[in-house]
């Protein structure tokens, strides 16, 4: 409500609509602020190995139970705009790099957190957000040098990785069988794609990547409720839930040749709308007999490459069944075009759409093994022993469903790792050693700095302390004490090197936090690691929306929609 | 009668002069029309335009700060953009809303300075009404603002611009950097001004009469450019310089410059894929290759773009075929799909080794494609397409008939480029055109932590295409941080003493509500307002009324509103296009002059 004024005679004036709200200046700095902080406070706690999970209850009754970060923000229906902005970076970390969401938002938080003495002390925002600015720099080139390189083929430093990666899951109890699951299938879909050639040296492209890692479509994983989740394995090759057409068809079939149809095998009206007005019995007959024949030819097309296993994602007739079964021929039908697909890079065929066009080099043979399993009360049928599967499928047995998604989730973050170093095999030392190592680091760089923005540089470097300082405080131990240790141990290794070396190099020092005893460890012989690009992503998002959220001192409600 | 008609207020929210005139012959018979008169509605007026400036007004200049706006659904939007805000306002005072489509008017004319044109014509207003309640009549106002308008447009031509003959790339960076150091990049300009740059002079086109032409000929593609072109040369001959029709002219028309959104990532990995193109697509089928480039010896990888359905033949409605024999309905069955994969077959023949369509395609002809290793994509933006047509030379074909009644597929058509691939970004994927053999075009693909932050660097990054674009096309250049403005008064001020109407008062007014933006910049920038703003006057003064060529330089003395003094911004850098200045000014007179 813009009103002001005196108007003799007349009353406020009205400029805008009287429905909207505004809140302004300090009132709504401040007020951002505190949003940021409560939506941090939701996750504090499921940071780190000793992390808790939540359970959420949805309107319609579900429930959810779960300590992902995105997972658990999705579900929390928030109604201040800056929450909900939070929110988003947690969505946008999931989607960019699937790990980190919940150090994105606590980091966020802090970073808004320790801006506030600030505000208060009227440092103007643009100040502010400069010095927030020069601090991110900064950081990323601690972490650039801090980075190490590692080989993915190297079995044990990925394993390493995985470990701290869901090791704050709660599958952890499970670790080994998750990481090989998880490493196994990420290797197994990644793909070398090709390379822009020279020729185009000109065209500066930051996203030319030489793999190509597709979990979504080719890493499937199909949850089975019951069983052990030992149980749980991935296939080198695919997996569905459908059963076999006929039951006079085979179920198991070593070294199978297999014909992947997208078009139905029964008859099927054109898309013409047609009439048929019939004068004559015999024409009936022969409208008939045609229907028969038309199915009956695409059968015997089919039939002449010899398949042992046909799958088609439409319906198949009876008669059709008929066909195969007389030919030897197992058949499929209604399969998805995932799933298809899948099958069709696992055992190298290709997916043909019309029977006249089969052609010998279509017919996948890249199979090992095709078998008709039951589990349960339910038939699957299982594509095994691929020779260089490129798709695979991971069985999740468990005791609940709720378990079984928890797992899911957890794996999907456990390969969303593995990929992400495939992409970039740089890691950074996890359980708080960069944070704290950037820490330092931005405190020795913003004492050499000149100008207002020294304050907010160095409340940078504070903020990142929040991730070592959650973690203790989740494992339950003295989290001043342990946090002041761990600074101690970070700025003695810089003043080594500054004493060695005259202050160029920046000091190797891993020293974190030991989420689960809460002792200081050596990351370097701990073992846990995470990957670089996770990180960066992770301190990048968090300073650059805590920059957008200073900049705002003014927040209207009641604004017309989008699009008007 | 003349003053009635001036005081009159429009009854509801009309801003149509025609009706509002029927309204006051109305209201003279009629006694039931609600009607505010006199001094009231001016106040109500001023009271209403302020409020709006004020709703604006911090986030002008360097140091000024971002709106968060909520809609009654709960969705954010984060802006510093004076144009978005007011748009995103319900205002319903009358008189506000002119100020709100000022704020419009100036985006689509110049895309630059929505804020500031806000600001001054509030201060107008508000300087009118005090000189209306010390008895000035609101005419001679009003030819006070005209004739002060008209000799502070002919000064920022003859004195404050800066011919520069051949814009070199700092100048342009400048004003880029100028234009996006208020908003939300403003900490990253030197990339972003970089990117705007490169982004604009990727485009860079001919701009002669035969190009015209060829563009009426082109068709509903066409339209746009020549409109551009018109728009274009008035400008220049708005902004003074004396552009000989001989001379080689240049175009840069900002629609080829396509802008994706992808969150993620930080915004300083935003990136401009020169000479090249991004859809929104993804491959129609997994089976396609994710990369096609062009062959050793230099062909160009064809582009097919297609407005038609690949999907299954279907007979128009109402069409029928009655046949005799039952077996015939096996032969349209037939005959549908064959139509189809005749078409298909005949764009591959052409050369088509990438085909992007804005309807369907049937899951029966992926495999025509798989096979032929093209990369096919279905659903595509019509409007993407056909700026993809126009980088890529080639064209948006809707349908294959030709003249004989046949179905063919002319070659002609085929875009060029050097390489496709498919790139995943984020979540999804994206289809990358790159090296594109038509005229130019250029995606920039942004970057950033989530929507919000998106949407505002896409509004701040196309306020700084713009300006870069204005320069390009004007080769003038202002200096910016006030010293326009700051000159002006002072110039205005003299120019006042001359004049012996009792328009004099008003044009000293004049003079005065331009160092509101001077104010407005300091005060944002929490400085000592009052006082930066009489050195600066004294410093353009000094500038002025010395003959000695030292002075010279003072009258591109700005703020430097980080250090809180005043210094050479044009040295500095900080400068604007002339004509953005000169249209600004002219928009923010017009508003009251009409309300008077």
């Amino acid at each position: 409500m813009a009103s002001a004024g005196p108007s003799p005679g007349m009353g406020p004036i009205m400029v805008l609509n009287s429905k909207t709200q505004r809140t302004h200046g300090r009132q709504a700095q401040i007020g951002n602020i505190a949003a940021a902080r409560a939506v941090a406070d939701i996750i504090r706690s499921t940071l780190g190995p000793r992390s808790m999970l939540k359970m959420l209850l949805d309107p319609m009754g579900g429930i959810v139970i779960t300590n992902d970060g995105n997972c658990i923000l999705r579900e929390v229906d928030v109604s201040h705009p800056t929450a909900k902005s939070m929110i988003e970076l947690s969505r946008a970390q999931d989607e960019e790099v699937g790990d980190g969401t919940t150090s994105v938002i606590i980091l966020a938080g802090e970073m808004l957190i320790n801006a506030e003495p600030f505000v208060r002390a009227n440092v103007h925002p643009t100040v502010i957000v400069r010095g927030y600015n020069y601090a991110l720099q900064e950081a990323l080139s601690i972490c650039e040098k801090l980075a190490l390189t590692v080989d993915v083929h190297d079995a044990d430093r990925m394993k390493a990785l995985v470990q701290s990666c869901i090791g704050t899951k709660f599958s952890s109890r499970w670790n080994d069988i998750m990481i090989d699951m998880a490493l196994k299938a990420v290797l197994t879909v990644a793909r070398e794609t090709p390379t822009i050639s020279s020729t185009h040296g000109g065209v500066s492209d930051v996203y030319s990547q030489k793999m190509e890692v597709d979990i979504k479509r080719y890493a499937k994983v199909e949850k089975i409720p019951g069983g052990e989740i030992a149980d749980c394995a991935v296939l080198s090759g695919v997996m569905f839930n459908k059963d076999v057409t006929h039951s006079k068809m085979r179920r198991r079939i070593e070294n199978p040749r297999i014909l992947l149809l997208d078009s139905p095998l029964e008859y099927k009206k054109g898309e013409s709308q047609t009439n048929v007005e019939i004068t004559d019995e015999e024409d009936w007959n022969t409208l008939l007999k045609m229907e028969e024949e038309y199915v009956e030819n695409m059968c015997m097309e089919i039939i002449a490459f010899k398949p042992d296993i046909v799958i088609t994602e439409k319906g198949v007739s009876d008669l059709a069944q008929h066909y195969f079964a007389k030919a030897n021929i197992t058949a499929f039908r209604r399969l998805r075009k995932t799933d298809n697909n899948r099958v069709a890079r696992a055992t190298g065929a290709t997916i043909v759409s019309r029977t006249d066009e089969i052609r010998e080099s279509d017919i996948g043979t890249g199979c090992g093994l095709f078998e008709m399993r039951k589990i349960g009360e339910e038939y699957f049928a299982f594509f095994e022993q691929c020779k260089d599967p490129k798709a695979c499928t991971i069985i999740l047995r468990g005791g609940s469903k709720d378990v079984l998604n928890e797992i899911e989730r957890n794996l999907t973050d456990a390969m969303l790792v593995v990929r992400n170093v495939v992409f970039d095999p740089r890691l950074l030392p996890g359980g708080g050693a960069t944070e704290m190592a950037v820490s330092v680091g931005l405190r020795k760089a913003g004492l050499k700095l000149e100008g207002v923005q020294q304050g907010p540089f160095l409340a940078v470097g504070e903020a990142m302390e929040v991730i070592p300082r959650t973690l203790a405080q989740n494992c339950g131990v003295s989290v001043i004490r342990t946090v002041t240790q761990l600074r101690a141990k970070h700025a003695a290794a810089y003043e080594e090197a500054e004493k060695e070396n005259g202050g160029g190099v920046f000091p190797k020092c891993n020293w974190g936090l030991d989420g689960t005893t809460g002792k200081l460890v050596d990351m370097e012989e701990f073992g846990i690691w995470e990957p670089f690009s996770v990180k960066i992503q992770t301190i990048k998002t968090a300073v650059e929306s805590a920059c957008m959220i200073l900049r705002i001192d003014d927040i209207v409600f009641g604004s017309k929609k989008k699009g008007h | 009668e003349g003053v009635i008609y001036f005081k009159e207020k429009p009854s509801k929210s009309n801003q149509n002069n025609a009706k509002c005139q029927l309204q006051i012959r109305l209201a003279r018979v009629c006694s039931s029309t609600v009607r505010e008169t006199g001094q009231d509605v001016r106040v109500g007026n001023v009271t209403a335009a302020l409020a709006v400036a004020n709703i604006v007004k911090t986030s002008l200049g360097p140091v000024g700060l971002d709106k968060m706006l909520v809609d009654d659904i709960g969705d954010v939007l984060i802006t510093n953009d004076g144009a978005t805000i007011l748009k995103s306002l319900e205002v319903e005072h009358p008189a506000a809303r002119v100020l709100v489509d000022l704020a419009k008017l100036q985006d689509q004319e110049v895309g630059d300075g929505t804020t500031s044109v806000v600001i001054i014509a509030s201060e107008l207003l508000r300087r009118g009404n005090d000189l209306v309640k010390n008895g000035i009549h609101p005419t001679t106002i009003i030819s006070g603002y005209r004739m002060a308008l008209k000799a502070a447009v002919s000064y920022i031509k003859k004195e404050m611009v800066v011919n520069v003959s051949e814009l070199g790339d700092d100048h342009l960076i400048n004003a880029a950097k100028t234009s996006m150091s208020s908003k939300i990049i403003g900490k990253e300009t030197d990339f972003f001004s970089r990117l705007a740059v490169d982004a604009v002079k990727s485009v860079k086109m001919n701009a002669t009469a035969a190009d015209v032409a060829g563009y009426d000929a082109m068709g509903s593609g066409g339209g746009g450019g020549a409109e551009r072109l018109a728009e274009s040369a008035s400008a220049t001959a708005a902004g003074g310089t004396t552009a000989g029709g001989t001379k080689q002219r240049y175009k840069y028309p900002l629609s080829a410059i396509h802008i994706l959104k992808a969150h993620g990532k930080s915004s300083m990995e935003s990136n401009l894929i020169d000479g090249g193109f991004a859809i929104n697509a993804m491959r129609a089928a997994q089976g396609m290759p994710t990369f096609v480039e062009m062959s050793m010896d230099g062909t160009p990888v064809k582009i097919a773009m297609l407005d038609m359905n690949l999907q299954r033949h279907r007979m128009g409605m109402g069409v029928q075929v009655i046949v005799k024999d039952p077996a015939e309905i096996e032969n349209i069955k037939r005959r549908e799909m064959d139509i189809t994969k005749e078409r298909i077959r005949k764009i591959i023949d052409a050369g088509a080794r990438v085909v992007l369509t804005t309807k369907g395609v049937d899951d029966l002809c992926m495999k025509y494609f798989v096979e032929a290793g093209i990369i096919c994509a279905r659903r595509c933006n019509r409007e993407d397409l056909k700026r993809l047509a126009k980088a890529t030379g080639g064209r948006v074909v809707t349908t294959m008939a030709d003249m004989e009644g046949n179905e063919t597929f002319d070659a002609e058509c085929l875009g060029g480029c050097d390489s496709v691939r498919e790139v995943r970004i984020g979540d999804g994927e994206m289809l990358y055109v790159y090296g594109c053999r038509g005229h130019g075009a250029s995606t920039i693909v942004l970057r950033g932590a989530n929507e919000y932050m998106l949407d505002e660097m896409d509004r701040a990054l196309h306020d700084s295409l713009c300006v870069v674009k204005r320069m390009l096309e004007s080769n003038t250049l202002v200096p910016g941080g006030g010293a326009a403005e700051a000159a002006l008064s002072v110039y205005l001020d003299d120019y006042a003493t001359t004049i012996e109407t009792r328009e004099q008062m008003v044009i000293q007014e004049y003079a005065d509500a331009l160092l509101v933006i001077p104010k407005t910049l300091a005060v944002n920038a929490a400085k000592d307002a009052s006082e930066l703003v009489a050195r600066l006057r004294s410093v353009h003064a000094k500038g002025q009324h010395s003959e000695d060529m030292v002075d010279y330089g003072f009258k591109f003395m700005g703020l430097d509103l980080i250090e809180g003094t005043i210094r050479d911004n044009l040295a500095a850098g900080v400068v604007e296009p002339a004509i953005s200045k000169i249209k600004s000014l002219r928009f923010a007179t017009e508003v009251p002059t009409m309300r008077r």
